[in-house]
This record gives C-alpha cells, structure tokens and sequence, in this order.
C-alpha cells in the first residue's frame, strides 16, 4: 500500500500535466493511464463508483465542447452560424472550436480522476495524518468533512425519496425546499450527534489549553514580514532586503508551528512509513514530469490549438513514454488485499 | 460505583425538568438496565455519567453526580472519558474515519498513547469484540450488529470502568441483537465492567440485568433495585412477566426457562387449534416473481405475496434479507429487474412513484426525511396539494389528526415532537390520501410500549376500513399481535408465508416468548395464553 503523501504527489502531478497540454492525444492518453491505475490500485465493489470519471465526461466533455462553441468563434470549419445580434452567443460555430473544447473537458476529467483515486486510496486516518500535528483538529475536521459528502449524498436520495412518496416532483426551483430543509435539518443533527460522540471519547482534551500569548505574536510577526517581503518585491526597488524579510518570515512561521506541534503531543496507532514502493512511484511521477516541463532540445511542444484551420495533432513518442512513468503505482502495487 | 443524589435537570428553555429529584446507586460490576416511557429522561440519566449533560447540552443541573469517585458536572465529559465509554443509539452517527481498526485506536491517538501500548489495546479491543478478523474492513461494509460492536470496542479501547449505553440494539435484527448483548455480558462478567443500559424492549436484557432502574415519568419517583422487585410496580413490562404477575409466579420469571418451570405446572386444556377456515380476503395487493439486483448481488429472488383487503401482513427476516428492497420496488422507488406488481388489477410496473403513492401510502424507517413543514397540519396540507387533493381531500385532515391523537399538536413543529408523535405525523402525511394499501418500514423503531400500542390500535381501525397493511418489522411480540399473516425473506427471497401461529412457532428466532412457553398451543401473546388459562379478566 502507498503512503498517502506518495497518492497526493501523484494526484499532483496529474494535475500538472493535464493543465499543462491541451492536446488531445496527451489527454486521451493521460484518462486511460489514470483509469487504469485507478482499476489496478484501488478496485471498488462498486461499479458506480468506478464509473464515476465516465459518467463525469458524459457531462464535462460535452458541456466544455458547447460552451467554447458557443463562446470562441474561431476557427475555418463552420459548422453552423448564429445570429449576430445575440450578445456573445452569436457568431460562427466551428468544429476547431468545438474540438477545443471538449479536449479541455478531457482534461478536467482527468483532473477530477485523479484525485478521485487518491480519495479512494487513501484511507481518512491518513488524510488526517497529511496535516502538520499543529493542525491535526483542523486536519481531523476536513477528513470528516470529505466522509460527509458521501454522507449527505445518501441523506439527500433518501429525502428526495421521502418526499416522492408523498406526491412531490421536482420541477422548478422552489421544489427544492421539502428536500433541502430535512436535508439541513439532519445534516446539522448528525453533526451533533459526532461531534457529541468525540467529545464523549475524548477528543480535544489533549489540546485544550491555549497556545502561550508569545507564540502567537511570533506568528502574526513571521505573517506581517512575509507578507512585508513581498509587498516590497513587488513594489520596491531593494529585491534582496524584500527576499531575506520573506524567507525570515517564512522561517518564523515554520519555526513557530513546529514548536506548536511539539505542544500538541500526538501519536499515530500504525506510523506513516516510507517504502521502496513509494520511492519508485515518485521516481515515475518525478520522470513525466521532467519529460513534461523540461525544455529539452528538439521536443514539441505540449501546447496544441486547433485554430485556424483543424489538424492533426502532433504527438512526440518522448512525451508518450515520460506519461507512462504515472503507471509507476500499478508496476509497484501489490495483491489486491494490500488496498485500503 | 455511581451515585446520583437528588439530581435534577432542567433542559436550556424546557418548562419543566427532564429529570427530578433523582437518588440511586449502582454498584461496581454491575448490570444496571434503565427502563420508561420515550421521553423520560433515560438518555439524559446516561448522559449525566460522563458529563455531556450539562457540559454538551447546557441547562440547569442540581443535586449531585459521583462516578468513581470522580465528579462529571466538575471536570467534564473529555476527563470523564477514560472512566466512562458512551455508545449511541446509532452507529453511524458516531464513526470518525473509514476502517474498523483506525476508528477502534481514535481515540487513542488522540490521547497521545505510546503507538506500542496503543497496538496492544486495539488488539483487546478487537478480541474482546470478536472483531478481529474485521479489523481491516471498511465500516460501511460491515452490517449493523458489527457496526455497534466496533463502537463498543472504541468506547473500550480507553479502558473505562464504566460502559453507558443508549438503546444500543434498537436498530438491529434480533440475532444481531443478542450477539451485541452477549458481548456485553461477556464484558460485565469477564472484565467486571459495570454496564449501564437504557432499552426499550425489555425481555431482551431483563435476564442479564442485575439492577432495573425504571424512570416513570413526571411525578414520579425513580425505582431502582433487583429487576424482580421493581417489575413487581411496572406497568410496562415484557409478555413472560405480565403472565408470572398475573398467575402469581414466585419468583417471577424472566426468561423462557424459567417460565417453563411454572407453565409445566399450570393446569389447562390442551387446545386443539383448528384450521381456521376463512374465505381469503379479495387481494389488493399482487407481487408476481419480483426481482432486483444491486449492482449485480441478486437483492430480491422472485418473490410473490398476496394481501388481502383489510389484511395485515408482517414482513420479517434478518437486516439484509430484502424486506425494504420489496416496499421500495412496490412504490417505484426501485426499478425491478423481472416481475409484475399489481394493486387493485392494476400493474404499477414503470409508473412514478408520485402517482402510485395516491394509492399507496408508504412510511420509510426514518419518518424524520419526511417532515419539513412548520406545523403538523401543514404537513398533512402539502401532502394534499401534491397530490392536486387540496379542495377534495379523502379524509378531513383534521379528523385524520383526531385519530393520530394529534389534534392537540395542530399547531406545533414536527422535529420538535417525540419519536411516536413524529411518526404518527408520518403516518397522517403518507395516509392523508387515503390509500388502499400500506406499507410501513419498521415503524415500531424506537417506540416505548405504549406508543407501540397506539400504533397497533391505528392500525385495526385502518384494517376494519378495508385498508391493506404490509409493514417490515423484527419486532416479534407486535407480529405476534397485530399481523393476520406472516411472510418470512431470507436472502431475497420467501421462505415462510402462513398464520403467525404457523409461522412465528416453526421459527425459533422469530416466537414470541408466550409461544416458547406454551409450546404447541398456538398462544403468542400473554392475552392468548390468559384466555386459555381462563385468567383472563371479564
């Protein structure tokens, strides 16, 4: 199993290079890497779940190609042509642009199956873990935030249900309030009933008392001259002061949250523990990335717009390969008893 | 071990306290069982334990609380909870993260507990619970009896003294139950963990509790003591003790073995119970080889049922046996993959829910997702209007509140009413139609005896309107009562479909203590056997 540091660079890393390409053949191929690593890594009993980034293209793609259509009247091949008098709307409709936008909807989709993948991944105590010991109550509370959007998934069928058999339809947007009131309403009494249950089991008793008054004037200093530094980079013509007042308050903070860490003792029931597996993954990671944003003599460029006239995409095999170092997880991954 | 002198409390804007004047002790490795009415104050007297009452909730608290030695309104519920573990009525309101072991060591590390010593305290916890081969699962895969004990074993893991528990099995099957119970009285006598329970279906905890404390309600004094001498001034009692008291049994039985001591002894008639031989009801309810699959794992395996004008049928089987996957497939919330579902001669295959619901008044297991308006009426108003019945209504809406016994509570908020008034609310705002067919998902959840007893008059009286009734219930002592005919579901599919004295006697988890008892002549409810012993009063 994958330490969830591993999984976040690896979601990053996906992240950067769909935002970095608008080519389509480097998006086609960066959605089958991330689907495949996502049915090898982390199978689901559920087939809907694992169905969830095609069924987000189903709408992304689509909805991303009109809406470019619609908006960029670029391009040589008009496929149809919209009254000019309508505001925005109107204008040329051309395949260049449609083509344009459903790439950026391929993009978006593997954006979004990537850290789909990593939620899935990753169990919540690890989550929790990700955050530094200073913050592990507001680290606590995000896990518990992103266990409630399932939660509330479940909560609003069952209350869209509730409502269906008393003869409701959603029609109009005032339809809405039978099901968004009970869903507030039991939202807010399962809050209360959690955070009534972690009280009861102890939670916040270790990191009641205060922070002392010192550091958090250390803070609010390390804050003021970071943000200092940067206003004088900005606008002043002294760029070394202005860099050395930032990396000093950049240091201060750092410092200040350790030592607020330390205050906070915390212990974990299995340790966060770095394997082979992990280092092989972010080697993977580390060569789409060099291949991707590295300016190496002779490689295309990732960049593709269709505009003026529709072409074939370029695609570099180079790239192709560097991509495939996102695969780093399956090649590593062990039996499926070792996933969450 | 714990002693409440003279305590008193008042909720922050209620008119009167939830508990007064309250004076017990509870000793050290004891099995306290907290018994009353819904709304008497026995998850408050819990709460008071720890001290989420008054540290959670606010309000006003007089007299004094010492568990331990220690004092919960002083120190509060974090320090009280390495001495005092809390499990809530419902396990998945109280799960942090995602996996059995991680939610087990929480707490611990939260305590900041050495990882070995944590390692070595999550191990016992899941021995303790028998949860080990579980330890890696993902708790929503984990059915409801292993979701309560992972909370048991999370409230352990600290090592409290004491293990408070809020109707802990309420929501689960009977075997699921006893499984829970016969974890906790491990723990009670192996450990010599003091246990204090509140519940609402006696008979199941009766025969492990060393101490009964009943809270009467208002007025009242609290009782507490050895379970057979507060019984002795219990109105609300399990069927096997309304028999021992009635017959005059010393000591009063508390368990089906121990009855069978007496029943040998009682002289009666052995009944010759006779086939009853009735014209069946003209159906008005036709389910035809019904199947659903959730995503692929078969759900319903062709089943088919009649039910009769003015029937009553029980729907019963352990959590998972397909039972509301049946009601919904009835009312179009669930698309059946094979299988024909006809109400009064017509098919109500492929048709909305929101029409077949004109006919077919549906009440889900939480009546809660149902209730949004600002007033009881408007509830039972919005229904009419979805239905386009606003100037032509079935029933009166407020005659229909007259017979929910909700006239009084025209005017208030649903949420802020008990779980039997929230629930006949439900009940007016899925009836209000005036269906031919009902169907209720488990609808004695968390009612009290006498709210159960309310429920079942209702129903008689929608039975002799002609009304069909199915409802879902593990509830073995009101199908005993109330049901004309019992189906069974076992993995989708129907295993048993007879007269409950068919039924309910041929399955052993599933007969009514009065029917352990008197084996073999067709009694089931203690009213059966005091008519056959002649005891009944005229």
């Amino acid at each position: 199993m994958l330490d969830a540091r591993t999984w976040l660079f690896w979601a990053m890393t996906v992240l950067v290079i769909a935002s970095s390409t608008r080519n389509p053949l480097y998006a086609i191929l960066l959605l089958l890497i991330v689907t495949l690593v996502s049915a090898i890594c982390a199978p689901d009993q559920n087939r809907r779940a694992m169905l969830l980034p095609f069924r987000f293209a189903a709408t992304a793609v689509p909805l991303a190609a009109l809406f470019n259509a619609l908006t960029a009247h670029l391009g040589d091949t008009v496929l149809l042509r919209l009254p000019d008098w309508l505001p925005l709307l109107g204008g040329p409709l051309t395949l260049e642009s449609l083509l344009f936008g459903a790439t950026n909807g391929l993009v978006l989709t593997a954006i979004f199956g990537g850290f789909t993948l990593f939620n899935r991944a990753t169990p919540v105590r690890d989550l929790v873990q990700l955050a530094p010991r200073a913050f592990h109550e507001a680290g606590v509370v995000l896990s518990i935030a992103l266990t409630f959007v399932p939660q509330t998934t479940r909560s609003l069928a069952r209350i869209r249900e509730a409502q269906a058999v008393r003869g409701h339809r959603v029609r109009g947007l005032r339809d809405w309030l039978p099901i968004v009131v009970p869903l507030l309403v039991s939202g807010l009494e399962h809050s209360m009933g959690l955070a009534e249950a972690m009280v009861a089991r102890g939670y916040g008793a270790v990191s009641d008392r205060a922070q002392p008054l010192r550091s958090q004037a250390l803070l609010a200093l390390g804050l003021l001259m970071l943000l200092g530094g940067w206003l004088a980079w900005l606008f002043m013509p002294w760029k070394r002061a202005a860099l050395s007042g930032m990396i000093a308050g950049a240091g201060l903070i750092l410092a200040v949250l350790r030592l607020a860490g330390r205050a906070a003792p915390r212990t974990a029931y299995r340790p966060r523990r770095w394997s082979g597996r992990d280092t092989l993954t972010v080697l993977g990671c580390g060569l789409a990335l060099a291949v991707v944003l590295l300016p190496l003599p002779g490689r295309a460029t990732l960049a593709y717009a269709p505009y003026p006239r529709l072409s074939l995409p370029p695609f570099d095999p180079l790239v192709g390969l560097g991509l495939l170092g996102l695969l780093a997880p399956v090649t590593v991954s062990g039996s499926r008893a070792d996933h969450k | 071990m714990i002693h409440f002198n003279h305590l008193t409390y008042t909720y922050p804007g209620a008119s009167r306290p939830a508990l007064a004047d309250v004076t017990l002790r509870i000793a050290e490795g004891e099995f306290a069982l907290v018994a009353g009415p819904s709304g008497v104050g026995k998850s408050t007297l819990l709460r008071c334990l720890n001290g989420l009452v008054p540290h959670f909730t606010g309000g006003v608290l007089g007299g004094r609380v010492a568990v331990a030695g220690r004092d919960p309104v002083a120190e509060g519920p974090q320090a009280l909870s390495h001495v005092v573990g809390f499990v809530f009525q419902d396990p998945e309101s109280q799960f942090v993260v995602d996996r059995v072991e991680d939610e087990i060591a929480f707490a611990l590390e939260n305590a900041a507990v050495p990882p070995a010593e944590m390692r070595a305290r999550v191990e016992e916890a899941l021995d303790l619970l028998e949860l080990t081969s579980l330890r890696v699962r993902p708790l929503e895969s984990l059915s409801g009896g292993e979701k309560q004990r992972v909370v048991i074993a999370a409230a352990l893991v600290l090592r409290p003294r004491i293990l408070a528990l809020d109707e802990p099995t309420s929501q689960l099957d009977p075997q699921s139950a006893q499984d829970v119970l016969s974890a906790l009285v491990r723990l009670n006598r192996t450990l010599g963990l003091t246990i204090v329970l509140s519940e609402q279906r006696l008979e199941r905890i009766l025969p492990h509790a060393d101490r009964l404390i009943h809270l009467p309600g208002p007025g009242g004094p609290a009782l507490s003591g050895p379970p057979r001498q507060v019984l002795h001034q219990m109105d609300l009692i399990p069927p096997l003790v309304t028999l021992g008291k009635t017959l005059g049994w010393e000591p009063l039985p508390l368990t089906v073995e121990e009855g069978r001591c007496f029943a040998a002894k009682s002289q009666f008639p052995i009944p010759n119970p006779q086939p009853q031989i009735a014209n069946p009801p003209s159906p008005i309810l036709q389910v035809e080889g019904l199947s659903f699959n959730y995503n692929g794992t078969p759900a319903l395996r062709g089943v088919s049922l009649t039910l009769g004008k003015g029937e009553l049928v029980a729907l019963m089987g352990r959590n998972g046996s397909g039972k509301t996957t049946l009601l919904r497939c009835i009312v179009g919330l669930l698309r059946p993959r094979q299988g024909e579902v006809v109400l009064a001669g017509e098919s109500l295959v492929g048709q909305e829910t929101a029409d077949i619901c004109r006919n077919v008044g549906y009440l889900p297991q939480e009546p809660g997702a149902l209730l949004f308006a600002d007033t009881v009426a408007d509830e039972l108003a919005i229904t009419l209007r979805n239905h386009g019945m606003t100037n032509s209504p079935p029933i009166a809406p407020a005659d229909l509140l007259t017979r929910l016994g909700l006239s009084d509570l025209a005017a208030s908020y649903p949420r802020d009413l008990s779980v039997g008034q929230r629930q006949r609310v439900a009940l007016g705002a899925v009836t209000v139609t005036r269906p031919r067919l009902l169907l209720l998902d488990e609808p004695t959840r968390g009612l009290d005896y006498p709210a159960k007893r309310e429920l079942t008059r209702l129903l008689r009286e929608w039975q002799a309107d002609g009304t069909g009734v199915l409802l879902t219930t593990h509830d073995v002592e009101l199908a005993a009562q109330a049901a004309d005919r019992v189906v069974i579901l076992d993995q989708g599919a129907v295993v048993a479909d007879g007269s409950p004295a068919q039924v309910l006697t041929a399955s052993p988890p599933f007969a009514p203590q009065v029917a352990c008892l008197f084996p073999d002549t067709g009694w089931l409810t203690a009213r059966d056997a005091l008519a056959g012993l002649g005891r009944l009063p005229a």
